[in-house]
């Protein structure tokens, strides 16, 4: 029964790796990977030396912060408030309505915030009319780390709710029962039942968020790079993109594209690691 | 022509495409592998190569062309469609063999073995496998193409990807060689081939040798040029023929602004300025030294220009914010007054997406102008063509000359009953005659509109706008009053392809970033001149001026 998935992952994810060889090579696309002449590590040579490169890397370690920090805990609070929304049809409305963002693309999603807080939207059209002056928020590099980090909240925070409902629906309501019964008030019991009972579920979130801290996303910042410039919205998948596919230069890109994917490798590790250290499962049961 | 063809979304899918691409590295320690990239063209080569010219007679147009200096001349105009609709092939040019084709699309693909296709078919006397393509992804799938050595028996290369993919080093290797068949009077074989002007054939020569089959030449290349609302300027009483400076330009951004109702003056304009301050489109020669554009000062005179129109207010936000999809709708709404673009926007779905926003709407161009206000008005020409389709090496002689034979048929002049078909199918069945116009049915529409044929090979541009003779007026009398200010650039219709370091150096990437962040009004013109100099020494810019005045200009001159 497994069989499928394992071809499929043999072909989309394993086969592809062969051409991470790209990335020590003169990539030719006119003679392709089996004629390209080999190059050693001098991409990563240049890579390392490329100022604009650990211009990427910065931003996209910083993104990656301000995100845990603002983002990560979002769900979860969003999770215990519509868990203690006793309405079922309330609830189904609540979550429908926060759900729904996701399945949005970002184009979709940077177009809605353009229209409401780009210079010619909505809110400055307003300020516009009423002599208040208007307020710069699309186009400001250095308030881009919480307009993306909104955007994410906007656009995931809902559908990160999904996880957290699961584990909340598992814990055993006779706890509450008990605990109520012996005088402990609405905190007490979300500190020592239901966050104990939520625990090992955000273990793993954070491993996960971890291993990706080098993933801030690939389509949002492209969308809007031209609007803060690419100092502050380039990060490290960009940055590929950008000097490596998009000016021919293939290998470059490649290089930068190992070089995060080696980061990511260790990173996830570390953080499974960590986990353990914690007595959590983290990726796996030890 | 200007049925379905759109200059902007080719600019669009050039701007996008200002990667995509791919090189060969001229490796010499690494050995093997590397793709030879064929060099550039030499005065005597290019003459033994380019076909003879002979043009057609055969339809008068309404609007006859314009000649200004060398190579350039104005479309002509056609302000009713051809009635004598003469057929210029005699019967059947294939001899029913079966081929593959790749062109790029930018529209809603045809449904594969239409009826249209059966149709031409069976006009052509081949079976032509059409395989249209998503223009936009366009360059994203040829690169896997060429590394697994499977090109189509005929394919589009557009002539924008020429600096960056390496087009040169496909001639011979992986794309026929068509010198034998068309150089000279050999194209006389091919008569509608031979009407096509011989600037354009120009584009289709790597290394001496004639590859490229072109479509949509025109004399008339420019990369693009200021347009304004004719219809919103002339409500206002202002005249466009007040802006002879780039100063008369600013002032109109204050006049015309008024932010309160959602009007800009501007949208994006920079891409077909920088060059009215005097600026090289890429290269100069100065006392005999080639100059890159980024080395001179009107480069940064156009900058300043444009960073304190954006700092003052007088573009529209989202064009700030780096929103150029939407640049049409801003101006059809009339939420921007005064845009840019190639000149395929000046067409007849033009008129009529505009009209749909505003019953009034008419589009106008500046006329050409000289930033000081002073100096002769000049404006830079770009390749002879833009589009360029070639034959797969792999073919026989006796394959190419069949196809040769079809692309005579596709090059039929427009308004001839070869043309009709190409771009309007079968009458009564694609298409119906209305008020002595041909207009698609539904079922044209749905297989004919989107041009599919075109981009393996079409006669020489002629402007046309089926039932509003009006735009092409206003587009053949612009063209006539500037075709004076076109000139040949440094390098013209050279076809240089560079190895992989120069290349990436040429792309500029780093510089091209702060540039747009400038012009956009967030960042100095001071921080371009420092990315400037990182470009120069560490990004490979001095090699790369080094390496062209080696390589390009000492060895074959300016091309002027």
């Amino acid at each position: 029964m497994t069989l499928p998935a394992v071809v499929l992952l043999l072909v989309f994810n394993y086969a592809p790796l062969f051409g991470l060889i790209t990335a020590f090579q003169e990539y030719d696309p006119l003679v392709g990977v089996w004629n390209s002449p080999l190059a050693g590590f001098d991409q990563f040579e240049r890579l390392f030396g490329d100022p604009l490169f650990w211009g990427a890397v910065r931003n996209t370690l910083y993104l990656s912060f301000v995100q845990l920090i603002l983002f990560f805990p979002i769900p979860i609070a969003l999770a215990l408030l519509l868990n203690s929304v006793l309405s079922q049809r309330i609830r189904n409305f609540i979550q429908s309505v926060v759900y729904l963002p996701h399945f949005f693309s970002w184009v979709l999603a940077i177009t809605i915030f353009q229209q409401m807080l780009g210079g010619a939207g909505a809110l400055n059209h307003f300020l516009r009319n009423n002599d208040i002056g208007t307020w710069d928020i699309m186009t400001n590099p250095d308030t881009f780390a919480l307009l993306v980090t909104a955007q994410v909240i906007w656009k995931e925070a809902g559908w990160g709710i999904i996880v957290f409902l699961a584990a909340l629906a598992a814990i055993n309501t006779d706890l509450y029962e008990a605990a109520a019964a012996d005088g402990a008030g609405p905190w007490r019991r979300l500190w020592h039942i239901t966050l104990p009972g939520l625990r090992g579920v955000i273990v793993l979130l954070l491993v996960l968020r971890l291993g990706n801290a080098l993933s801030v996303g690939f389509e949002q910042f492209l969308i809007q790079r031209n609007a803060v410039g690419h100092d502050a919205a380039d990060v490290l998948d960009t940055f590929s993109f950008y000097y490596g596919i998009a000016t021919g230069d293939y290998s470059y890109g490649a290089a930068a594209g190992l070089f995060k994917s080696v980061i990511s490798l260790l990173l996830i590790w570390g953080a499974n690691k960590l986990a353990h250290a914690f007595g959590e499962d983290g990726l796996y049961r030890k | 022509m200007g049925n379905e063809l759109n200059r902007r979304s080719f600019l669009n899918a050039a701007v996008s495409a200002a990667g995509l691409v791919a090189m060969g590295p001229l490796l010499s320690a690494c050995g093997g592998g590397g793709a030879q990239r064929a060099g550039v063209n030499s005065e005597a080569g290019l003459k033994a190569a380019l076909p003879a010219y002979v043009p057609n007679t055969s339809i008068q147009p309404d609007i006859p062309s314009v000649a200004g200096g060398p190579d350039a001349l104005t479309n002509p105009g056609f302000l009713k469609y051809p009635a004598n609709r003469i057929a210029t092939v005699s019967g059947v040019p294939g001899k029913g063999g079966k081929y593959s084709t790749v062109t790029p699309l930018w529209g809603t693909i045809p449904p594969a073995d239409n009826s249209f296709y059966q149709a031409m078919n069976s006009a052509l006397g081949v079976e032509l496998q059409m395989k249209p393509a998503d223009g936009n992804n366009y360059n994203t799938i040829i690169p896997t193409m060429t590394a697994a050595k499977r090109l189509p028996d005929w394919i589009q290369l557009p002539t924008w990807w020429n600096s960056q993919f390496n087009t040169g080093g496909l001639a011979g290797t992986q794309l026929a060689d068509l010198t034998p068949y068309l150089s000279g009077d050999n194209v006389k074989k091919y008569p509608n081939l031979a009407a096509i002007p011989t600037a354009a054939w120009r584009t289709g020569v790597w290394g001496d040798k004639l590859y490229g089959i072109p479509s949509f030449s025109s004399g008339f290349q420019v990369a693009g040029i200021i347009y304004y609302r004719r219809d919103i300027f002339e409500a206002k009483g202002i005249s466009p023929d007040q802006v002879k400076s780039a100063d008369d330009l600013m002032s109109l951004g204050k006049e015309l602004t008024d932010a309160k109702n959602g009007v800009w003056a501007f949208d994006d304009v920079y891409r077909y300025i920088y060059t009215a301050f005097g600026a090289p489109l890429k290269w100069k020669v100065d006392n005999g030294k080639l100059v890159h554009l980024y080395e001179t000062e009107e480069f940064y005179a156009a900058l300043d220009w444009n960073h304190r129109l954006a700092t003052a207010g007088y573009v529209h936000p989202d064009a700030l914010a780096g929103d150029n999809a939407n640049g049409n709708t801003r101006f059809y709404g009339g939420k921007t007054l005064i845009s840019s673009g190639g000149t395929g926007a000046w067409n007849l779905s033009d008129a009529q997406s505009g009209a749909a926003a505003n019953p009034n709407y008419r589009r106008g161009a500046f006329n050409i102008f000289a930033a000081d206000g002073k100096s002769a008005p000049r404006i830079d020409m770009g390749a002879g063509s833009s589009l360029m389709s070639y034959l797969n090496v792999n073919l026989k002689p006796e394959q190419i000359e069949e196809l040769l034979s079809v692309a005579n048929y596709l090059a039929a002049p427009f308004g001839s009953a070869e043309y009709t078909m190409i771009n309007y199918g079968v009458e009564g069945q694609h298409f119906t005659m209305v008020n002595g116009e041909p207009t698609h049915t539904d079922a044209g529409k749905k297989e004919v509109q989107a041009q599919t044929y075109p981009f393996l090979a079409t006669p020489a541009s002629a402007v046309s706008s089926p039932g509003n003779p009006q735009v092409t007026r206003d587009y053949t009398d612009w063209q006539a009053a500037n075709v004076k200010a076109l000139a040949k650039p440094v390098f013209w219709n050279m076809n240089i392809s560079m190895p992989q370091a120069q290349a990436t150096a040429d792309a500029a990437q780093s510089v091209e970033d702060t540039m747009k962040d400038c012009i956009h009004g967030k960042k100095k013109v001071s921080d371009v001149r420092d990315a400037v100099a990182a470009w120069k020494t560490s990004g490979g810019g001095d090699k790369l001026i080094q390496w062209t005045t080696e390589n390009v200009l000492e060895k074959h001159g300016t091309g002027q």
